[in-house]
């Protein structure tokens, strides 16, 4: 395993504005996902999960601290750049569906890459990442024919047909039951090993949590995380900063 | 809740020696908190119940001097027991904590060292979490019951661990708002917001 980080955040911060009121979601945030590794982060509702998701893919600027992403520095890159490092790069799993309610699912997953690919490649692919995930049969479908463990797998799979080197889903066990959490985090874990892929979730249960090779609790700003190895990924390089260390 | 019954579960479902057992049931229920030597009390008191009985022995593989290791099986009165019990109430287990009596009796001049203790509890229930080895199941089709089982006590040990750690969040950022406004103001006496 390589010793770069293929995501480094350090010492994020980052503020809303409720009126005259500023409340700081993130407070000195460190933290560094691997290639072949799963990390999730555990949070209470509101605790700043998804900001932290939209800060490490690059969705949003922390207004201090730096981002990087396989050792370029995301705050300092140029807008095109990042266009096309979220394009290319960064699978961000989006649970909202496509825009159309008539779209299947096939040309829905395939849409990512006709920018590139004509439609018959791309619809290859997206069979392809599809069936990877588990839910071919669900190829003629629609969003709205879906349940939620399926949309959970669809979404993944919109979020991996163009092979990024990171992988971020904001809440992928929402609505599941116990055995398709297992389903799905099975997959994100064994996703992360087979494809050399970085993977950063959040989870608002922590029974989803055993699956990853890390975790981290997010609460009033500050990522905490436990100390000691993981006792099946003794070769998974540890948080560089550690425990109390992770956060003022 | 005495390692007795649990014990008895794992013997009906395959025959076993002392320290087999008790690897099982760190296995099964490590955080149940049952000591290993329970299940030698436990194997005691089942055979002076006849509800598992001896078939024999084997011998170490590594170590022919040692003392051959007693492999216990249910007897039928013992699967009746074990029938009988698990079809009886389970009664909830009470709360006492040390947390708990600690804050409910503490004093604002404790608060800085209760946020700290609230943060290492917190640490200790993710080291605890992380140190959960997934279930194997597996991946694809129908599973067996025994796997669907495993994976619901263990959703039930991590709530409790999650519950805990929600708790402790809370009460570790309301005292960190009193603490702050005790550093503040400087008047004496317990009243600190």
């Amino acid at each position: 395993m390589s010793s770069q980080a293929r995501l480094l955040l350090e010492r994020v911060s980052k503020s809303y504005w409720r009126g005259p009121h500023e409340t700081a979601v993130l407070k000195e945030i460190s933290l560094s996902v691997y290639a072949g590794e799963c990390v999730a982060v555990w949070g209470q509702r509101g605790s700043g999960k998804t900001t932290l998701l939209k800060v490490a893919a690059g969705l949003e600027a922390p207004e201090s601290g730096v981002v990087r992403f396989k050792d370029q520095d995301l705050l300092r890159m140029s807008r095109s750049g990042l266009v096309r490092l979220l394009r290319e790069e960064i699978g961000w799993a989006r649970r909202t569906g496509p825009e159309s309610d008539e779209l299947e699912m096939l040309d829905y997953v395939a849409l990512p890459l006709l920018k590139q690919q004509n439609m018959r490649r791309a619809r290859r692919r997206s069979a392809a990442a599809l069936a990877r995930v588990g839910v071919a049969e669900c190829s003629k479908g629609r969003w709205d024919d879906l349940t939620d463990g399926e949309r959970t797998l669809v979404s993944i799979a919109h979020a991996m047909v163009r092979q990024p080197s990171l992988l971020v889903v904001d809440d992928p066990t929402a609505n599941l039951d116990v055995l398709q959490r297992e389903e799905v985090m099975g997959l994100l874990r064994s996703t992360a090993e087979k494809d050399w892929l970085a993977v950063l979730i959040t989870v608002p249960d922590m029974p989803s949590m055993v699956h990853a090779h890390r975790i981290g609790s997010l609460s009033d700003g500050r990522l905490l995380v436990p100390s000691g190895a993981s006792p099946d990924r003794d070769n998974v390089v540890e948080f560089p900063l550690r425990a109390r260390g992770m956060s003022s | 809740m005495s390692a007795k019954n649990a014990v008895l579960g794992l013997v009906i479902e395959r025959p076993g020696y002392g320290y087999d057992l008790a690897r099982r049931l760190e296995e099964r229920f490590g955080s149940s908190g049952f000591a290993p030597t329970g299940v030698y009390s436990a194997l005691d008191q089942l055979s002076s119940d006849a509800l598992v009985r001896s078939v024999g022995s084997r011998a170490y593989a590594d170590n022919e001097r040692a003392a051959p290791r007693t492999i216990y099986e249910a007897t039928p009165k013992g699967v009746d027991h074990f029938e009988q019990w698990m079809v009886g109430c389970s009664s909830l287990a009470p709360v006492r904590d040390e947390l708990y009596m600690k804050i409910a009796l503490s004093k604002p001049h404790n608060l800085f060292r209760l946020i700290e203790l609230a943060r290492s509890q917190e640490e200790d229930c993710l080291a605890r979490l992380q140190s959960l080895r997934r279930p194997a199941v597996a991946q694809d089709g129908p599973r067996a019951w025994s796997e669907v089982a495993v994976l619901l006590v263990r959703d039930a040990e991590i709530k409790q661990l999650q519950a805990r750690v929600e708790w402790l969040q809370k009460a570790r950022v309301v005292m960190e708002k009193l603490n702050e406004a005790q550093t503040r103001c400087s008047a004496p006496g317990d009243r600190v917001a």
